[in-house]
């Protein structure tokens, strides 16, 4: 092969080509084909013109809600829904990192709009945007001040005994310390979807903010709080590759009005990065990623101890196999930590967005969720 | 997409181009191509480019030249970027590579510490010469209309407390 010439490797694919060539004359199938892929490649021009001339604000929660509370900057808000089951939801998402319009970001296309289609009273905790004057703000101050009065505030709105806490990513977490470090709460069930229990197994992040290099101290005392830009980057690095196979879908789908319209608001999402409050990324890393306090049973919060064991509702828990913020071994270790009888983990396909939006979420999660929920509402 | 004269004259001239074009190079090393073996500077990408090219070909010959070929070709970068993927995940799932990244934030706040203290230092004297409030003493009002919030929040918790005693004292 090394002293063959490579204008033979041309001819021989020249031939190649020109019995294709022959082939495809005497399809007219094959030219309908190659009709609709052209068709697809004047509407890809066509939106990607678009797209870059007049950008369209994609118009992201829309399900009716009402403010039930607000704390400082968190909010408690009411979703209206039918109502078929008896229990309200308390929803807790991540706080810092991003915004939780991404539970309720399009119609057709929402978490919260399918639950409360489902007929769950379905109450959102937004944590807010911080600022500087909040950088005193720690993550005892949220489980121990803020949780326990959004909690009263579900049960007086909604009229009911109990109440299901549903945590998703580091709202799970939040959620757990909270319930355990307060067993007089009436919580009926636990969810926690994608979020992070047993520390140890919490794949990059741990390693790259493991005590011995990484110095979070020095970090926040320089910083104050820690910039949206800078978690952004943190989030970027975790996955380098994830713009390039972005921008290679959307060039692939950009013909697709309906694909377009969900990628415009995801993409939205995906770059409306929250800062940290300073004293509260620090405990969060000190004591979660780090010495994994919670876990091992070792967090204090407003003189309580955190007990995972005293956790006895039903819990239900749910990873994604490919999730790479919170992998499924740290997510599944909440099974064993509780002391509920009722207890039951999912591991679905994709990552830790598909648990919550995208097609994916539609078919193989809210589902789940839903059918574990209904009965035990 | 259909065979035409023009295609096939097109694809030759290609041909003697590139033909010619090789043949001049190899003249200009000082060989003559058909008496000894040449030095052969494609020797290290030809390999790449005939397995490609073989494969192309393949292609085109067995199946119709359809857009099912665009659509192994997105496949085909799917797969590529998911190989890099992993390859970088290994890499930066390394201590070395943890280190490093440490190593950059502590590099980026040593360099940062002093010139957000010098920054402030310059904005606040400047915002004083104005008159206007600085960001600390905005901040500082914010925070304490935060606690006020708090403690306020704590005096209803408390009332509450208090009148649902009271509540449960009263005689029905």
């Amino acid at each position: 092969m090394g002293q063959e010439r490579f204008s033979d490797v041309v001819e021989r694919f020249t031939n190649g080509y020109a019995s294709a060539a022959a082939a495809a004359q005497a399809s007219p199938e094959t030219i309908g084909q190659w009709q609709v892929e052209l068709d697809r490649n004047l509407k890809r021009l066509q939106n990607l013109h678009a797209m870059l001339t007049s950008p369209v604000e994609p118009r992201t929660g829309q399900t009716p809600r009402e403010e039930i509370y607000k704390k400082n900057k968190s909010r408690l808000y009411r979703y209206a829904s039918p109502r078929t089951h008896r229990t309200p939801l308390l929803f807790v998402p991540n706080l810092g990192i991003s915004r939780p319009y991404i539970f309720d970001l399009l119609p057709h296309g929402s978490f919260i709009e399918y639950m409360t289609g489902q007929g769950f009273d379905f109450y959102l905790l937004d944590w807010g945007v911080f600022g500087p004057e909040d950088n005193d703000l720690t993550v005892e101050h949220c489980v121990t001040r803020i949780l326990p009065r959004m909690v009263r505030e579900v049960l007086e709105s909604s009229g009911a005994p109990e109440l299901t806490v549903l945590g998703y990513c580091m709202g799970a977490p939040v959620a757990a310390s909270f319930l355990g470090s307060h067993p007089e709460v009436p919580v009926r069930n636990f969810i926690n979807m994608a979020g992070p229990i047993d520390f140890t197994k919490v794949g990059l992040f741990g390693l790259w903010l493991a005590k011995d290099r990484f110095n979070v101290d020095r970090f926040v005392d320089t910083l104050g709080a820690i910039p949206a830009d800078l978690v952004k980057a943190g989030f970027k690095l975790i996955k380098p590759t994830m713009d390039l196979s972005t921008s290679l879908n959307l060039w692939w789908n950009l013909w697709n009005d309906k694909y377009l319209e969900g990628f415009q608001a995801l993409n939205k999402w995906a770059n409306d990065y929250v800062a940290f409050p300073g004293e509260f990324f620090r405990q969060w890393v000190r004591d979660y990623y780090q010495e994994n306090r919670l876990y091992r049973g070792e967090l204090v919060m407003g003189g309580r101890r955190v007990d995972l064991k005293t956790i006895t509702c039903p819990v239900f828990v749910v990873g994604a196999k490919e999730d790479y913020i919170a992998p499924p071994e740290c997510v599944r270790a909440l099974v064993d930590a509780v002391g509920s009888r009722d207890r039951e983990y999912v591991e679905l396909p994709g990552g830790h967005i598909s648990l919550i939006a995208g097609r994916g979420a539609a078919v193989h999660c809210w589902p789940k969720v839903a059918g574990w929920l209904a009965s035990r509402s | 997409m259909a065979e035409t004269p023009a295609t096939n004259q097109l694809f030759e001239l290609w041909k003697r181009q590139f033909e010619e074009g090789t043949q001049a190079w190899t003249r200009l090393l000082g060989q003559q191509a058909p008496q000894a073996p040449a030095i052969d500077p494609a020797a290290f990408w030809r390999p790449v480019l005939n397995q490609g090219l073989e494969t192309w070909a393949r292609l085109f010959a067995q199946t119709p030249a359809s857009p099912e070929m665009l659509t192994q070709w997105k496949q085909f970068l799917d797969q590529w970027i998911d190989a890099w993927s992993r390859a970088l995940g290994q890499t930066m799932g390394t201590e070395q590579f943890a280190r490093l990244i440490n190593q950059q934030l502590d590099a980026m706040l040593t360099a940062q510490a002093p010139l957000k203290k010098a920054f402030d230092q310059q904005v606040e004297q400047a915002l004083q010469t104005f008159n206007l409030p600085s960001r600390a003493q905005l901040t500082g009002v914010a925070r304490q209309i935060v606690e006020l919030e708090d403690r306020i929040e704590r005096m209803e918790d408390t009332l509450g407390a208090v009148l649902r005693r009271l509540e449960a004292r009263e005689p029905r």
